[in-house]
């Protein structure tokens, strides 16, 4: 009697193994349970779960980006807006694919993981996506490209809330052009430039090189540099744009001097310059609204000292993803630790019930407190001595340009990252215009329109 | 109580049915050379205390005869076995009993219990008046039906039996009520005859515990009962009418029924032994060749899913009786192994399984079921579309196969999830009570019953979600099919009877 009870225990094996295939049922429903339902044949579903039976996508402020009727897929009236939040809110045929409209399908479909596609109103009507985008930045960051291509955004550093997110080229999604997929001009088109994409990052590296220098050099403070135009490494030059003379770092950043930070970066070697560039977020994809970013690069493990030098005013194979660097301001502002940005606010169901509401997440530390304090200055005086404050009055922001050679006969891309330091317009920024040449006259101009409108 | 005559020392009877032997692994250890390692068991039945040599070297002697068949005790015999003499001495109270210390379980009173269950199918009914958003005073008469049974089913048990338990019952009414209430928004006309079988299984259940009351009679027909379901086998391979693959129908006038459900009771009943059978016939060649024969059967059948549940539930007697992992291990590879010919010879058996794992490329061929099910159970979220607002029920099998999807679709994934762990449920049933049973015979068939239905269970709910490959069998208690919901409820009858409170007045 004792031994067959000591064998039943067998029994428990089953139950095991019972527990195992209901763990990875109810994974994939947690996971998967959207894709699941969201079929053609779902009776559940009207219109079998295409957009045209959608809900809405809106703004901040309520705007109606995306709408359905009859079956039919509808976007703003205003075609500049359209063409603006393109990649934002993405197009009817779902070629793009970070936007929300593929994103977040199953939801705008009228699903959720709690009540399924149970409808009050007996019939399944899709749910509501509301953005933290304000079309009206939107439309002017896309009026101010000019036609130029690039990314901009600009997000609430302390809420996360990104407020910009522009990517160009784009087109409009209520008339897609027919020779999208011929013209050159719509060459990448379907790319969320702010997420998916990577630049030569020019100058904006030099905040790199900078914190690695203060990081491990003392008496930076007072050292002087010379800048004769050029030095010669590996019997190749290293070029600066003007004649600097005797300049100390923090000018050199503010007039960013090439020679200054290509100096350093072989003073501090590849090992310190790697470290600090994987501290501060080289080599990491970070996840926007469950969209991985594009990692930005940083690699001289094979670097001569010559192209050491380059690698530290961001050039080289150095690239750089403008989210990542937005992120970065975000830290730097917020003493070292990023809020990670996000743009989708909230799913609503029928009568306004809320399904999903975005919130802020802490991201991991790029910068240690006393260094992001540092750099903070050093931001700060590159707008007050070189940039002019002008450009974003009143709001005490921090700032570093850009002009990255792309080589290929191509005019440099212009780039300005930042952030203003006041807590009443807690904003952090990142534009990059391909072939926009000096960073402060194309980026930077975007960059002032759109903090004057955000703080508006 | 047994006492050494020499020494006096006491030594307590544990148990309903104990093993006497020189080995440590038996109930009463007699550490004495001349004393085989299972040397005799010591059982207590209706008559009294029965003492059976289990084919000793010795010998076991009662009043220095020597015993050659079972003999029943009087206080004060005198058992001697090698060298050693015990006497019986009356121990105040059943011997059995000396286990039962400790707090006792309380236990909320049945009749409570199962007015929660009736409540909740009030609730279901209300539920299904309601369906398609049109009302009908009609989506009541499960309740009725349900309410009706189950009382009577109370009042049969705890005043014509005097028993005073009610749990195997009250959570086998909960089931059944959910799938009889799922099954009437879908097919009134199948309710009906679910409804006919429940009441049908439910007089089986009682007839099945009457019937194992004395064991040993059960041992007697053993053979009949094997000797009938390879009858019935026969019957069914000669006369079956295929129905989707599998040849496992037997259509009698205007009935048709399963044979592989009821011998799904049989093969529990050829499986379990008293204590005395397991230690006399150490090896399974019986049971062996007739589960060889069951599931030999259902593969020509092309029933698979049976196949493996009798499979398992083989693997579970088979280990419970012969405790030899070594066993375990040499079937297994004879299962892979006969599998592997299968497969040589008959290749387009696997075809039906082709789909798994990867049933959203087969859509809407052979991974139609299974898509299906995954989109309306997504469907239904955590609570559910309604009942009888589901889709899914219009697919084919969906009443039965794919009943989990339907249930999740229409009452939601909270409540499937109750249902699937009240089944597990009865695996704790079944080993809380595994050593207080009446005999081994009770406490194996338990654990085999549970472990067959838990088994079935998992067949069922990873099956269409493609977990498992679909094999196409039954949830029980939930899925429509009268020849299974009878099945079930005699399953269910083994579980009762392994609770020696069953037989608390027979006893
Ligand atoms: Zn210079």
């Amino acid at each position: 009697m004792k031994t067959t009870g000591t064998r039943s225990l067998v029994l428990w094996i089953l139950a095991g193994g019972f527990l195992v295939g209901l763990a990875l049922l109810l994974y994939g429903y947690v996971f998967h349970g959207g894709d699941w339902a969201i079929q053609p044949y779902n009776g559940h579903l009207v219109g079998g779960g295409q957009l045209g039976y959608a809900g809405q996508v809106l703004d901040r402020n309520g705007v109606v980006l995306a709408y359905s009727q009859d079956g039919e897929r509808f976007y703003n009236d205003d075609q500049t807006v359209r063409q603006a939040c393109l990649h934002a809110v993405g197009d009817t045929d779902g070629f793009i694919s970070t936007g929300v409209q593929t994103q977040f399908r199953t939801q705008l479909s009228g699903y959720n993981f709690f009540t399924g596609l149970f409808s009050p109103t007996g019939e399944a009507s899709g749910h509501n996506v509301t953005l933290t985008l304000d079309s009206n930045l939107q439309k002017i960051a896309l009026e101010k490209f000019n036609g130029k291509r690039g990314a901009a955004i600009l997000y609430n550093y302390k809420s996360g809330e990104i407020l910009c997110m522009v990517s160009t080229p784009t087109f409009d999604p209520a008339a897609p052009p027919s020779d999208i997929d011929s013209n050159p001009q719509y060459e990448g088109v379907y790319l969320n430039r702010v997420l998916s994409s990577t630049y030569t990052p020019g100058s904006i590296f030099k905040i790199v090189t900078t914190a690695a220098a203060l990081d491990s050099i003392s008496g930076l403070d007072t050292r002087q540099f010379e800048c004769n135009g050029s030095i010669i490494v590996n019997n190749s030059k290293i070029t600066c744009l003007s004649k600097h003379g005797n300049i100390t770092m923090q000018d050199g950043l503010a007039k960013s001097c090439n020679i200054v930070f290509a100096e350093l970066a072989m003073e501090l070697g590849a090992e310190k310059m790697t470290d600090m560039a994987q501290r501060m977020g080289f080599g990491q994809s970070f996840e926007i609204d469950g969209i991985p970013t594009a990692a930005s690069f940083y690699d001289v493990s094979k670097a001569n000292d010559n192209e050491l030098g380059w690698s530290g005013i961001g050039q080289y194979t150095d690239m750089v993803n403008p989210c990542h660097m937005v992120i970065l301001m975000g830290a730097i502002a917020n003493g070292g630790t990023p809020v990670i940005p996000y743009y989708v606010q909230s799913v609503t169901g029928a009568f306004g019930f809320p399904f999903y509401r975005g919130h802020p997440s802490w991201g991991s530390e790029l910068v240690d407190e006393t260094l992001a304090g540092k750099l903070e200055a050093l931001l700060r005086y590159n707008v007050t001595s070189d940039y002019g404050d002008d450009m974003f009055p009143g709001m005490n922001v921090c700032a570093k340009t850009g002009t990255a050679e792309v080589g290929g006969g191509k005019q440099p891309n212009g780039w300005i990252i930042g952030y203003s330091a006041n807590d009443a317009t807690p904003y952090a920024f990142a534009v990059v215009v391909e072939e926009g040449n000096y960073g402060i006259s194309s980026a930077g101009r975007i960059a002032s329109a759109l903090m004057a409108a955000a703080a508006g | 109580m047994l006492e050494e005559v020499t020494s006096h020392v006491k030594i307590p009877v544990l148990y309903w049915e104990n093993s006497l032997g020189r080995s440590r692994s038996c109930d009463i250890v007699l550490p004495d050379p001349n004393i085989s390692r299972d040397h005799a068991v010591l059982m207590r039945r209706e008559s009294g205390w029965i003492i059976t040599d289990t084919g000793s070297k010795s010998g076991t002697l009662v009043n220095h005869r020597k015993i050659s068949q079972p003999r029943i005790l009087k206080p004060g015999d005198v058992i001697t076995m090698g060298s050693t003499s015990l006497a019986l001495k009356r121990a105040g109270h059943t011997a059995a009993r000396a286990k039962k210390q400790g707090v006792a379980r309380k236990i909320p009173r049945p009749s409570g219990l199962l007015l929660l269950v009736t409540l909740s199918q009030l609730l279901l009914g209300v539920q299904a008046c309601l369906a398609q958003n049109s009302f009908s005073i009609y989506g009541l008469l499960p309740f009725a039906f349900l309410t009706l049974l189950e009382w009577t089913a109370f009042l049969v048990s705890s005043k014509g039996f005097h028993r005073v338990s009610f749990e195997v019952e009250t959570i086998g009414f909960l089931l059944s009520g959910i799938g009889l209430s799922l099954l009437y928004t879908i097919s009134p006309q199948d309710a009906l005859v679910q409804a006919t079988a429940m009441t049908a299984g439910v007089v089986l259940y009682f007839c099945l515990i009457s019937f194992m009351n004395d064991p040993d009679r059960v041992m007697q027909w053993r053979l009949f009962i094997e000797i009938g379901a390879a009858v019935l086998f026969a019957v069914n391979l000669v006369f079956g009418v295929a129905s989707h693959g599998a040849q496992n129908w037997i259509s009698l006038g205007p009935i048709t029924v399963q044979p592989s459900e009821f011998i799904k009771i049989a093969f529990i009943f050829a499986g379990a032994a008293t204590l005395d059978k397991l230690q006399t016939k150490k090896n399974l060649t019986e049971f062996l060749i007739f589960s060889g024969v069951c599931i030999g059967s259902l593969i020509v059948m092309r029933d698979f899913g049976t196949a493996c549940i009798f499979f398992v539930t083989f693997l579970i007697i088979a280990f419970m009786r012969s405790g030899s992992i070594r066993t375990i291990f040499l079937v297994c590879a004879g299962a892979v192994f006969g599998l592997f010919i299968i497969l040589r010879f008959r290749p387009y058996v696997m075809d039906r399984f082709a789909a798994w794992g990867h049933v959203w490329q087969y859509a809407d061929t052979s991974g139609y079921q299974q898509t299906r099910t995954l989109t309306y159970a997504a469907s239904g979220g955590l609570f559910g579309i309604g009942l009888g607002d589901g889709y899914l029920k219009n697919v084919f099998a969906a009443s039965s196969d794919l009943v989990f999807g339907v249930l999740w679709e229409e009452l939601g994934l909270i409540l499937s999830l109750l249902v699937v762990v009240a089944i597990m449920l009865f695996i704790f049933y079944a080993r809380s009570d595994v050593t207080r049973s009446r005999s081994t015979f009770y406490s194996i068939s338990a654990c085999a019953a549970a472990g067959m239905l838990l088994f079935q269970t998992c067949l069922n709910i990873f099956g269409p979600t493609d977990i498992l490959p679909l094999t196409g069998v039954t949830l029980p208690f939930i899925s429509a099919g009268g020849s299974s919901m009878l099945a079930v409820w005699g399953l269910l009858a083994f579980l009762k009877a392994s609770d020696e409170r069953t037989y608390a007045v027979a006893g």
